[in-house]
């Protein structure tokens, strides 16, 4: 049993298995399969025609990319927004009209040429905008009559020209520079391609109107109700879409110099097929530059390579339609299926465990009373969620809800209460700054600071990012409780970095150290986190000594030590084990005690299911998670320790009626006042013998 | 002295004969340097043919033709399809540039798509002849119909047909197929040239038709509607015209509307002239273009010039083939030509 036991625990410690389901959760990992799919073209290239991989050949890859690849972008962020636009070759073919009959025709500058090129686009991406965006018609439907309308236009005016285009040739060195010339052995047209493709990249991934572009095109109601204009969103992706097509006819222009009855028949769908190669899903909203970059390369391999090979041209066009088809399969299945095996393989248990708990026996200080029985009740039905609650100097006692507020009750009788902040956000952990500042941290933003005038400010969200993480960990997930060191630092916990504030219970199953603690400093504006692989950090309080903090982990039941300043600089050690419930949150009580909240209960059952992690993770991927083993939380009581680690009271809830899992506790001028995350009421019991003047504030900033 | 020496050297002619003669007894012949170096230069040349697409007559004919002179030249002989794309076919023979066979045969989808990308091919090294379809850049050679001629003789047949008097009247349609390609825009001028000498005859309609049978007939059927004594018709390519013909016999109008065409004379397009629906088939014989263009193919890959050096065309004859004179010389079939 001990080595089976002590395998178990080595197999868990040396395979990093979380690191699949990690990896699943990357964006990034939608571009993993068409750039290996590109991979593999291009050495199946290199073997079948001879000397594929040359200088000359790839420069000749990167020109054709340079036009067709700024069309795919153009479609990326039309089918990014939810939509589609077939439109995009009848665009194209008048892009190239106007380029070449500024240029052949009317003998234009160059500049005056592009101007009038990108207004071309410009005009036809806004009536698709327009039409789609504002007057609501569906894409699909309306880009294919746009397609055949501009098409039809270009067929008029075209006639009548092309004698006039290819009768003259401009002489204009800059035309012929992006038409023919080169950068540093580069096409300029790929140089062109590239700076715009990078420019569109960090628009999309990184500003404003890409986060609200894929916003639109994920879920479209949703980023209504969150304030995006989404019609003026729409709109743009098409006027988008036509400036790109519009550079990439420019570029066409210069290069042919000519244009003829079939530019860009067809090109909608070849597009389309290296859009959708690269992965950009058709569902809208997941996609990237990345993406359309791969398909549209792989799309020219394909059909150069096929052309090269000598194939009869309507066999090109069948294999196209093929990839399109598998590409469109696989797309469908990967968006369907990859959520389900995430779900399957995110939850990734590890072996853990704890030490052998005593029942407590009828004279022992953990035997249940029901001592909160009598608690007080405040705002019952007015708060939902008051993980933690705390007192102001003036006696008013604050929390947070589920609401993304934070919640005053008034001193004395705390019968009236007021939103007193909106955060936004759910905030856990409260403490006061010594100015009045309240600080909190808030599950899913960080950690935020409301001044006494109610002013919210961020203080942090974000730390640190570790070298070896597969998750960005550098963002705040779930900043659980927070506490202020004499000098003014800050020191909050965050509970773990692999789930987010709704599925904090799920963290559990794992029972590694996935939470760490972090150290804001106000007077560098520096977060840096300073202990990693903790269990669940939950509650975090200062010691009297100023130079260390207590810190709760909660699945590990334990409280641990650690000195940040002073002589013992750096040292962790664990303050009290083996506790018979999940601790919370911690905080100083009166006579040099700490207060220690139990969210929950030990059951022998989850301790040997902790110590049994194949099984939790054959119940994680089979069964649905309404009925996964969870620790109880549903029970739990409140400790008094003294300042050395022992466990000198217990407070219970013997009927469970009003408080029976505790997440928090404040005492304050003879009352500890209870919160509880899944509560809607804040309670308050006397403590018998305890100093009715004692507060927090004064005990960690002297009397004022 | 000199006497002397002549008659030695005739002595030893006599005894190098004798010799010649007893060791073989036969004539065998003597071995031709030229023949053995004309087979050595081009073995193993290699020649790339760029249509606008395979599948049709025309390009099927040449590369019929092509293939066999390669065959028994023992060159190699490709043909890359960019299947009516004219982008399909810049990126062609942009990776031809890098890849450089020996020479390219471009058959051009307009005058100014492929002139820069054919001019850097002979600046690589390539020799280009571009066949039947010019672009705006002379090469090495060039192959094919007078496209000029094609529409002078087009334009002549109809207004000797509609001049006044002549015809239901003077009213003619012009079929054109791709507006910016060497055949619609040498051919107008061609056609313009002969009409403004005849300006009684009225052009009724021109527009184009993107070698597409089914578009040139939805445009005749437009055009007998609007004008019902429509008198003549020049389309410019035989297999799009089959449309425009069938407009004109549907409307009950073939004997009315004198209808001018031109092709590469392959069968289909006799039999249209015998069953009427041709009335003018004007024939720039694809066998002998291809005959045309072997002998250039191998003039050029034998001759030690560099491309681009020396520019050269040969336009060749055209044929009218009417009711008349449709036969087995005139009219071919893709298997006469494997």
């Amino acid at each position: 049993m001990a080595t089976s036991d002590a395998l178990s625990r080595l197999r868990y410690r040396l395979l990093p298995d979380r690191l699949f389901g990690e990896l699943l959760t990357k964006s990034w990992i939608d571009n993993v399969i068409p750039a290996l799919a590109l991979v593999v073209t291009i050495l199946v290239m290199t073997w079948i025609v001879p000397g594929y991989l040359t200088v000359a050949n790839l420069t000749d890859l990167a020109r054709q990319v340079s036009e067709f690849g700024l069309i795919a972008l153009a479609l990326t962020i039309v089918i990014l927004s939810g939509g589609i636009d077939l439109s995009v070759g009848s665009v194209f073919a008048l892009c190239v009209l106007a380029a070449l009959v500024s240029m052949n025709v009317l003998g234009l500058p160059v500049g005056v040429a592009l101007a009038a090129t990108l207004a071309t686009g410009l005009a036809c991406g806004l009536l698709n905008g327009v039409l789609i965006g504002y007057l609501r018609l569906r894409a699909f439907i309306t880009t294919l009559v746009t397609l055949v309308i501009y098409r039809a236009l270009y067929d008029i005016i075209f006639p009548r020209l092309a004698s006039a285009i290819v009768g003259s040739m401009p002489v204009s060195p800059t035309w012929d520079l992006i038409g023919f010339g080169t950068v540093y052995g580069l096409p300029v047209s790929f140089a062109i391609f590239a700076v715009i493709a990078i420019g569109v990249h960090v628009v999309l991934s990184r500003l404003r109107p890409g986060w609200r572009l894929r916003a639109v095109g994920g879920a479209r109601r949703s980023a209504y109700n969150a304030g995006i204009n989404v019609k003026l969103t729409v709109c743009l992706a098409y006027v988008a879409s036509g400036l790109l097509t519009a550079i990439a006819a420019f570029l066409f222009s210069a290069r042919l110099g000519s244009t003829g009855a079939d530019t860009g028949i067809g090109l909608e769908i070849s597009v389309l097929t290296a859009v959708v190669l690269g992965g950009v899903s058709l569902g809208g909203g997941r996609g990237s530059v990345g993406n359309a970059v791969i398909g549209s390369i792989l799309v020219l391999i394909l059909t150069s390579g096929l052309i090269r090979l000598s194939m009869p041209g309507s066999v090109n066009q069948l294999i196209l339609g093929l990839v399109l088809i598998a590409a469109v399969l696989f797309d469908a299945k990967w968006v369907k299926n990859r959520g389900k095996l995430l779900s399957k393989v995110y939850v990734s248990p590890t072996y853990l465990k704890l030490p052998n708990l005593m029942p407590p026996t009828g004279t022992d200080v953990l035997a249940v009373n029901d001592r909160l029985g009598a608690a007080e009740l405040i705002g019952l039905g007015a708060v939902e969620g008051p993980e933690d609650v705390v007192l102001d100097r003036d006696d008013n006692l604050y929390t947070g809800t589920r609401h993304g507020t934070i919640v005053r009750f008034l001193a004395p009788d705390y019968a009236r209460n007021e939103v007193f902040a909106r955060i936004g956000g759910h905030p856990l952990g409260l403490a006061f700054a010594p100015n009045g500042d309240l600080l909190t941290c808030v599950g899913g933003m960080g950690v935020y600071r409301v001044s006494p005038d109610r002013k919210v400010t961020k203080v942090t969200d974000e730390t640190n990012r570790s070298l070896l993480s597969v998750i960005d960990d550098s963002r705040l997930r779930l900043p659980d409780d927070l506490d202020i060191a004499p000098d003014g630092r800050i020191f909050f916990s965050e509970a773990t970095i692999r789930y987010e504030m709704s599925e904090w219970a799920v963290d559990a199953l794992e029972g590694r150290g996935n939470g760490r603690l972090i150290c804001h400093d106000p007077r560098t504006g520096a977060t840096r986190t300073i202990l990693r692989g903790l269990i669940f950090p939950n509650g975090v309080t200062i010691c009297r000594d100023g130079q260390s903090l207590l810190f709760a982990e909660t699945w590990a039941c334990r409280i641990s030590r650690y000195w940040f300043d002073g002589p013992d600089k750096g040292k962790h050690e664990v303050f009290l084990d083996n506790l018979p419930g999940y601790p919370d949150n911690l905080n100083r009580g009166s006579d040099g005690t700490y207060w220690i909240a139990l969210l929950g209960m030990r059951t022998k059952t989850f301790d040997l299911a902790m110590r049994k992690p194949g099984f939790r993770r054959r119940m994680a991927k089979r069964i649905a998670a309404d009925e996964w083993l969870f620790p109880n939380i549903n029970r739990g009581c409140v400790l008094r320790v003294s300042a050395t680690g022992e466990i000198i009271d217990a407070l219970w809830d013997e009927a469970g009626e009003n408080h029976p899992s505790i997440t928090s506790t404040c005492e304050h001028k003879g009352w500890l006042y209870l919160g509880g995350v899944s509560n809607n009421r804040i309670g308050r019991v006397r403590i018998e013998g305890a100093d009715p003047q004692w507060t927090a504030h004064d005990d960690y900033w002297g009397k004022r | 002295m000199r006497l002397l020496k002549t008659t030695k050297w005739l002595a030893a002619a006599c005894i190098a004969l004798a010799g010649i003669v007893t060791a073989s007894a036969q004539d065998k012949g003597l071995e031709n340097p030229r023949s053995t170096t004309f087979r050595k230069t081009l073995e193993g040349k290699k020649v790339v043919f760029l249509p606008l697409s395979m599948g049709f007559d025309l390009t099927e004919g040449w590369a019929a033709v092509m293939r066999q002179q390669a065959k028994r030249l023992k060159y190699d002989f490709e043909i890359r399809d960019p299947a009516w794309s004219t982008d399909a076919g810049t990126r062609a023979l942009q990776s031809l540039i890098s890849e450089k066979p020996d020479l390219i045969v471009a058959h051009n989808p307009d005058i100014q798509s492929y002139a820069r990308l054919l001019a850097q091919a002979q600046a690589a090294g390539i020799k280009v002849v571009q066949i039947n379809l010019e672009s705006n850049t002379q090469t090495d050679s060039y192959v094919g119909a007078d496209w000029t001629e094609i529409g002078e003789q087009a334009a002549q047949a109809v207004v000797d047909k509609c001049s006044p008097g002549k015809g239901a009247s003077t009213k003619v349609a012009i079929d054109t197929g791709v507006p910016t390609a060497a055949s619609d825009v040498f051919q107008l001028d061609g056609i313009y040239r002969v009409l403004n000498q005849h300006p009684d005859i009225q052009v009724v309609s021109q527009q184009a038709t993107e070698y597409n049978p089914e578009k040139a007939r939805s445009i005749m059927e437009t055009v007998l509607q609007q004008h019902p004594d429509l008198c003549g018709a020049i389309g410019i390519w035989d297999n799009q015209d089959t449309g425009t013909a069938s407009a004109i016999q549907q409307a009950g109008k073939g004997d009315q509307v004198f209808l001018v065409t031109s092709g590469g004379g392959n069968k289909v397009g006799c039999e249209n002239v015998e069953k009427g629906l041709f009335n003018l088939y004007i024939s720039y014989n694809v066998p002998l273009q291809g005959e045309i263009l072997n002998a250039e193919i191998a003039r050029l890959l034998l001759s030690d010039g560099t491309a681009g050096e020396n520019k050269t065309l040969y336009f060749n004859p055209l044929t009218q083939i009417t009711k008349a004179n449709v036969n087995q010389r005139n009219c071919w079939t893709l298997d006469d030509l494997k």
